[in-house]
């Protein structure tokens, strides 16, 4: 190490300590052994995560969590892959007006979707239920889940999908036995990534769910009645598994790019 | 098993046309193909080849005209149903698959079962000299042992005619040349007509038994190699087939299948047709003009003065200028050539070696 590096290096250590002392705080005092998730820190114990786990709100919303994110992530993957594939491969008129729109919602908020979404369910009389969250999510996740199969559906894919054709392949074969195989990786990774964020989200969750709620709503109602080291272990659990869903998504994409 | 002039040409294409918007990619395209030929399109990239080839194998469907395999109309057929197969470019092979797999895939489609499948791949692993890679996934080979996968996928449906879209492009030389060798192998052994596109010229005379040179969407010449080489039948084909001297010039009389043509070096006649007053080229490739004296049957071309030479390892690549008219010319000489830059020359040519181009 040489002299002039030290500014980088104490920047990058400052830069990351900003960006994950929360999160190193949150889960070191999720073991606390004491009944305040603040400094000092008291000693070891596991008895919080005991608590999470026995706790059966939490655990109906985790539940809640893991059912709205499989369906909706789900569904975006496959109208995702669906719109990207009419898209590379019919090349319709006006594909670039329908390629912007369906990008489109990623560039309004969650809170405006949530209201949009609050007044149209309002007015077709659906009410406010895990359901309706889970459409919530299919919106914001849609365009993500596009974006990255129509990234992986160039000239080159489109060739090997000939191939697949000149070699007597339907349309129907082609579909099932080479481009959904081919695309396998990026397939995967679209799906974590939306349920990672379907995962997180608690605005749309928020404004859309009333009695069935998701793991981030109770969580936040929780927080209102005080900190409390349970609430420190439910969230290194939610942290905990999108880091394991990214660090998914980051392999996927990898292998994706491999594949080229 | 190669079934030289048989009655029905293997591939017959009539009047073929193709426009993109105000683009015309092919124009009024003619060609017929004899069974077990080995075809080469040669051409500048937009000369209209690739898409020819891509209409024989059913990716383009023609503006006008005809397609015909074996006699058979399949101008409405989708490339499922036309007996072609096509080596790609980039390869095209399915990355989810074994190299095994790859090639099996057209023989799956057409409900081959699994142990004949097990035993034409191996044929074909043996026929590419990939032996033991069955099992490889794609991401372990190399480029050319992609390109030998990418054939045996489309040999192993035995197609009727075999389409190859640069297959070449990607490799480096040797290979190149190692890979021209192996194809010309593979296709007299299995007999399959092979169409072949390229814009290489030297790989197209390696390889072809014809080729066929194209321009801005229209047949120029089609031919044996030496034929088209040695005799191009317009200026383009003459130029594009490898270096060569092109001299402008006029009509000046009409004999029987001959004509004297004036030009910067003099009076020239030379085998052809061509109306008194008509604007014409003549073509002289390197290597044909010879240094000295002109014998009886010889053509004189009277006295250069060499201005550059460049040794090229099997020749002396040389630039002359003619003292009539002061014409610029490039000459061949061989290696132990007493002549030097800056020396004056006396050249001649043989009648034969002279070529009249139409424009």
């Amino acid at each position: 190490m040489r002299l002039r590096d030290l500014p980088a290096i104490v920047y990058l250590v400052t830069a990351f300590t900003f960006v994950f002392l929360p999160v190193v705080v949150l889960v070191q005092f999720s073991f606390q052994d004491g009944i305040l998730p603040v400094p000092p820190f008291k000693g070891f114990s596991t008895r919080w995560y005991e608590r999470v786990l026995e706790n059966r709100r939490l655990m109906e919303a985790l539940w809640n969590s893991v059912l709205v994110g499989l369906l909706s992530s789900l569904t975006a993957t496959v109208l995702g892959f669906l719109a990207a594939y009419g898209l590379a491969r019919g090349r319709p008129r006006w594909s670039s007006v329908v390629q912007y729109m369906l990008m489109a919602p990623i560039t309004v908020s969650y809170l405006i979707i949530g209201m949009g979404l609050l007044i149209t369910f309002n007015a077709i009389g659906l009410g406010k239920s895990l359901l309706a969250v889970g459409i919530g999510h299919v919106v914001i996740n849609l365009p993500l889940a596009f974006a990255i199969l129509y990234s992986q559906m160039g000239e080159h894919q489109a060739n090997i999908e000939r191939a697949a054709h000149d070699l007597g392949a339907s349309d129907l074969q082609t579909l099932l036995l080479v481009t959904v195989p081919m695309l396998w990786p990026a397939l995967l990774a679209a799906f974590f990534i939306a349920f990672t964020l379907s995962w997180d989200e608690f605005v749309i969750a928020f404004l859309l769910s009333r009695f069935d709620v998701t793991l981030p709503v109770v969580i936040w109602s929780m927080l209102r009645s005080g900190l409390s080291p349970e609430l420190n272990a439910a969230g290194t659990l939610v942290f905990g598994i999108s880091f394991l869903l990214a660090l998914a998504v980051g392999l996927m994409l990898r292998r994706g790019r491999k594949n080229d | 098993m190669i079934e030289r002039g048989s009655s029905v040409p293997l591939v017959e294409l009539i009047g073929l046309r193709k426009v993109y918007g105000r683009t015309v990619a092919v124009d009024k395209v003619d060609l017929v193909i004899g069974a077990g030929e080995f075809v080469v399109l040669l051409g500048p990239s937009g000369s209209g080849k690739t898409t020819i080839l891509s209409m024989i194998g059913g990716f383009v469907t023609p503006t006008e005209g005809r397609v015909r395999i074996g006699g058979a109309d399949v101008t409405a057929l989708p490339p499922a149903r036309r007996p072609t197969a096509t080596v790609f470019q980039d390869y095209a092979l399915f990355p989810h698959l074994s190299v095994a797999a790859n090639i099996g895939f057209g023989l799956a489609m057409h409900r081959v079962p699994k142990a004949v499948r097990a035993r034409r791949v191996e044929e074909m692993l043996r026929l590419v000299g990939l032996e033991g890679f069955g099992r490889r996934s794609i991401h372990e080979l190399s480029g050319g042992q992609r390109q030998r996968v990418a054939l045996a996928r489309a040999i192993a449906v035995e197609p009727a005619v075999l389409l190859l879209d640069e297959p070449l492009g990607a490799l480096d030389l040797a290979l190149r040349r190692q890979m021209q060798e192996e194809l010309v192998r593979i296709q007299k052994r299995l007999g399959t007509g092979f169409v072949h596109v390229t814009h290489d010229q030297e790989e197209a005379m390696s390889i072809a038994d014809t080729i066929v040179v194209m321009n801005q969407g229209r047949i120029e010449d089609s031919g044996p190699p030496a034929r088209v080489y040695l005799r191009p039948a317009s200026l383009f084909s003459a130029t594009f087939m490898g270096e060569s001297n092109i001299l402008a010039g006029r009509v000046a009389e009409q004999g029987r299948e001959r004509v004297r043509v004036e030009t910067a070096l003099g009076l020239l006649e030379v085998a052809g047709r061509a109306a008194p007053g008509d604007k014409v080229h003549l073509s002289i490739r390197p290597e044909q003009l010879r240094l000295g004296p002109a014998g009886p049957e010889d053509i004189p071309l009277g006295r250069a003065r060499v201005t550059e030479m460049s040794f090229q390892g099997t020749h002396w690549r040389c630039r002359l200028r003619a003292e009539s008219g002061d014409v610029p010319l490039l000459l061949r000489a061989p290696v132990d050539v007493a002549i030097a830059e800056g020396e004056p020359v006396e050249l001649h040519l043989r009648p034969m070696d002279l070529v009249l181009l139409r424009d």
